[in-house]
């Protein structure tokens, strides 16, 4: 499936990485976890706590937690900062209402010391709805260009048909393998 | 797998034999003996299901799909088929339609349940909306909801202002099975809520509603309910014993979370798989009926 990109990497056998999902609730957090795992998208509710997938590919054995979004579940988010190796930052691109409220929750998490360097992948998700604002436009409003200290990148996506996020786990396994070399 | 296959057509075929001979003896088909020998209830639909699907016979294998109005004429139909006089059987006629009520209603829940799952929130519609703002009244009788889109609706466990985005996978039956637990069940309704919110045993009342609903429906989907359905339902199980369902499991929910004596409510996921596991294994007991509260008048499947 979609990991299959992960497989053609040489590295060394059973590489664990431990990728974290943070986002708002409502982006989409869990659809593309399950999109990932490549399990069935059609009966999501909301994520009370965590889930946790580890998705077992030629070299890597990739971990992804994804931590509720809802607003008192976030104090527990630090949690799970130790040992990250990839933040994934999750974006409902169409809740042009709530751009503010994550853009600051996404400041603050690269303000944290325990996430310092670690590469940051912004999934600008929910592009299947014709209200969907750009990636380019939500990586002006955030002000992306101004992270200095890691790489990033932003990414447009729909975790629902699965369109986008081939490209940006490709560029996950990239800047882990960099990363952990 | 060669000789699995062989296994399987022996095994079936000494059944056959077996059931053959049996009938020779007794005088009375498989349908026949299930039915005196076994009590009314989960035990003796779950038998006769399986023997009418199991059936050599095209007419019996179908009858588990027939529409709900043709059961009597099924009924005619297999009694004919079988060659039981019903003079001389009354009984028989009116047990294994009993029977087949409960089969064929299961089979139809599930579709109606489905139906509603897979209609989303839709913010438009005003019936949508009122059952919404039926839910904040049937919990908060008395603090009234200032505006729709409002904090308050984290009071009773909706993760943001607008609970709309909330429904997702689960769609309308989210809601519906909310609103039937505050307004048939509002003293435990209100109970749990208010306990939900004790800094120790803190979850999200709504939130945790709608991962119900997913359980439930899991349970449903999977056939797991039958036992309950067969056991509590007189003839057709139908949406309200579902929603039956889903009160107690809220309610058991709450009561097996507060003796798990979790750290956080990141404990959510694991407490959940356990629980599910339990009711599955109560289920796998044929007596089980989840919420005997709740069950029907025994004197009408006691036939």
């Amino acid at each position: 499936g979609l990991l299959s990109i992960l497989r053609k990497l040489k590295s060394t056998p059973d590489q664990e990485v431990r990728i974290l999902l943070l986002g708002l609730d409502n982006a989409g957090k869990t659809t593309l976890l399950k999109q990932l795992a490549s399990e069935d998208i059609s009966h999501i509710t909301p994520t009370q706590g965590f889930n946790i997938k580890s998705v077992q590919s030629q070299g890597f054995k990739l971990n992804v937690w994804d931590i509720g979004g809802q607003r008192k579940i976030r104090p527990y988010w630090r949690n799970y900062f130790e040992n990250t190796d990839i933040l994934i930052y999750v974006i409902d691109s169409a809740d042009r209402k709530r751009f503010e409220e994550t853009g600051q929750e996404l400041a603050e998490l690269l303000d944290e010391e325990k996430l310092s360097g670690v590469p940051v992948l912004i999934f600008a998700n929910k592009q299947d709805l014709l209200t969907a604002a750009p990636a380019s436009e939500i990586a002006e409003g955030l002000n992306l260009h101004t992270i200095r200290d890691r790489v990033w990148q932003i990414q447009s996506c729909s975790a629902l048909s699965g369109e986008g996020v081939q490209d940006g786990m490709n560029w996950v396994c990239k800047n882990v393998s960099t990363k952990k070399k | 797998m060669f000789v699995q296959v062989c296994l399987y057509f022996y095994c079936k075929c000494l059944w056959r034999c077996l059931k053959f001979v049996v009938r020779k003896l007794t005088g009375q088909c498989e349908l026949q003996r299930i039915c005196y020998n076994t009590k009314p209830g989960a035990a003796r639909t779950m038998k006769i299901e399986a023997s009418l699907k199991g059936s050599k016979s095209k007419r019996l294998q179908t009858s588990v799909n027939v529409h709900p109005d043709a059961i009597e004429k099924t009924i005619d139909d297999i009694m004919e088929l079988k060659r039981i006089n019903p003079d001389v059987n009354p009984q028989l006629g009116v047990s294994l339609q009993a029977c087949l009520l409960q089969i064929v209603g299961y089979r139809n829940l599930i579709a109606e349940v489905e139906k509603l799952r897979r209609e989303p929130y839709d913010a438009e519609n005003p019936q949508h909306e009122e059952m919404l703002l039926k839910l904040w009244k049937c919990l908060k009788p008395n603090s009234p909801l200032k505006a729709r889109i409002s904090k308050q609706w984290c009071e009773i466990g909706f993760q943001g202002d607008d609970p709309k985005t909330d429904f997702r996978g689960m769609g309308l039956l989210g809601l519906y099975n909310l609103v039937y637990f505050a307004e048939w069940d509002t003293e435990i309704a209100q109970q749990v809520l208010t306990d939900s919110l004790h800094p120790k045993y803190s979850y999200s009342f709504a939130i945790v509603g709608i991962n119900i609903t997913d359980l439930a429906y899991n349970l449903l989907v999977s056939g797991a309910l039958k036992t309950h359905f067969y056991n509590v339902a007189p003839e057709a199980p139908t949406l309200t014993h579902f929603q039956q369902t889903f009160c107690y499991l809220m309610h058991e929910f709450h009561k097996f979370w507060i003796d798990e004596d979790p750290l956080d409510i990141m404990e959510f996921n694991r407490v959940r798989e356990k629980f599910y596991k339990r009711i599955l294994r109560q289920l796998q007991n044929p007596e089980m009926a989840l919420c005997p509260h709740f069950a029907a008048s025994e004197s009408l499947i006691n036939m």
